[in-house]
């Protein structure tokens, strides 16, 4: 199964896709797809946080920041992966070396659309960050719109669509395991 | 009268397409305080509130009494609700004016949808 989730910031989407990606796992192998490359402590202190938030659960832990489909041949693709975050990933493609990668937005979701199919269960995380009443730079509405490319197309491929709230499910598309 | 709404590049207007079977010449885009409703579709109800702001103007007066005239029309709103509230005042008075709006269509509309990643949740 393939489930991608989305919503506000701290509305329980990694906990929730935590959770699921470890019972799509049923038992065996599932992957932690570490998508954010730290430039500094405060970073590298949510990587520790998230670390510990993950202790137990069984996680083999990936790295892979940028190239999505490069991690494929260093996995089992029958087990459960956790990608947390869409938003990370489309960052680290789309300023790299100090540069502005315009088809950054469109590779990704393209690129993304390959992973959950060829992956017997992907969890994948994202970001809403759509609805605020303000007029962005063209870099940053180029993200925006970037972003939302690949949302809409993981929306299009997985088979369950969540938005979360306040902890709670709002689901569009397909189901959740009981 | 229907309504969609959702936040930017979510596909609302793909959406608009698509359900109610629309031609390009069938879309109206806003651009300031005037909205032709002869065409089936009006988007980015967000730019008539922009612009009415901008212009002093209450931009659901304008709907009153316009109601014979968009009672067939599918109606396109961005979402501009949920940032920080703005510093520029005209961008607090926009957020507002919207939402106020939004309000009002979606209390007159037989159907309002909203735009989650291009897939609809029915609000109404």
């Amino acid at each position: 199964m393939t489930v991608f989730i989305s919503g506000g910031a701290k509305s329980g989407k990694s906990g929730l896709a935590q959770d699921l990606a470890v019972r799509l796992a049923d038992g065996g192998a599932h992957y932690y797809v570490a998508t954010m490359i730290p430039v500094d402590e405060e970073d590298r202190d949510r990587i520790r946080r998230h670390v510990a938030d993950r202790d137990g659960l069984g996680f083999q832990t990936v790295e892979c920041g940028r190239d999505i489909l490069s991690c494929l041949d260093r996995v089992d693709c029958n087990g459960s992966f956790l990608l947390d975050s869409a938003t990370a990933l489309l960052m680290n493609e789309m300023f790299h070396d100090g540069t502005v990668d315009e088809q950054a937005g469109e590779r990704c979701a393209r690129e993304l659309a390959v992973f959950v199919q060829s992956v017997k269960n992907a969890v994948i995380v994202s970001d809403g960050i759509y609805c605020d009443a303000a007029r962005y730079d063209e870099v940053t509405e180029l993200y925006r719109k970037g972003l939302a490319r690949v949302d809409r197309t993981l929306a299009r491929v997985c088979d369950t669509v969540i938005e979360m709230a306040a902890g709670q499910q709002i689901i569009y598309k397909g189901g959740l395991p009981e | 009268m229907v309504l969609i709404i959702g936040g930017a590049w979510q596909g609302k207007l793909d959406f608009a397409k698509e359900t109610y079977s629309l031609a390009e010449e069938d879309v109206f885009t806003c651009q300031g305080v005037e909205i032709d409703f002869s065409r089936r579709c009006v988007d980015r109800l967000e730019e008539f509130t922009l612009a009415c702001v901008q212009a002093e103007k209450d931009p659901v007066a304008y709907f009153v009494g316009r109601e014979e005239l968009c009672r067939n029309s599918i109606l396109i709103c961005g979402d501009i609700s949920c940032g920080v509230v703005p510093m520029s005042a005209e961008l607090r008075l926009w957020r507002n004016e919207t939402g106020r709006l939004c309000q009002y269509l979606a209390k007159n509309a037989a159907r309002v949808s909203r735009i989650f990643c291009g897939l609809e949740q029915r609000l109404k």
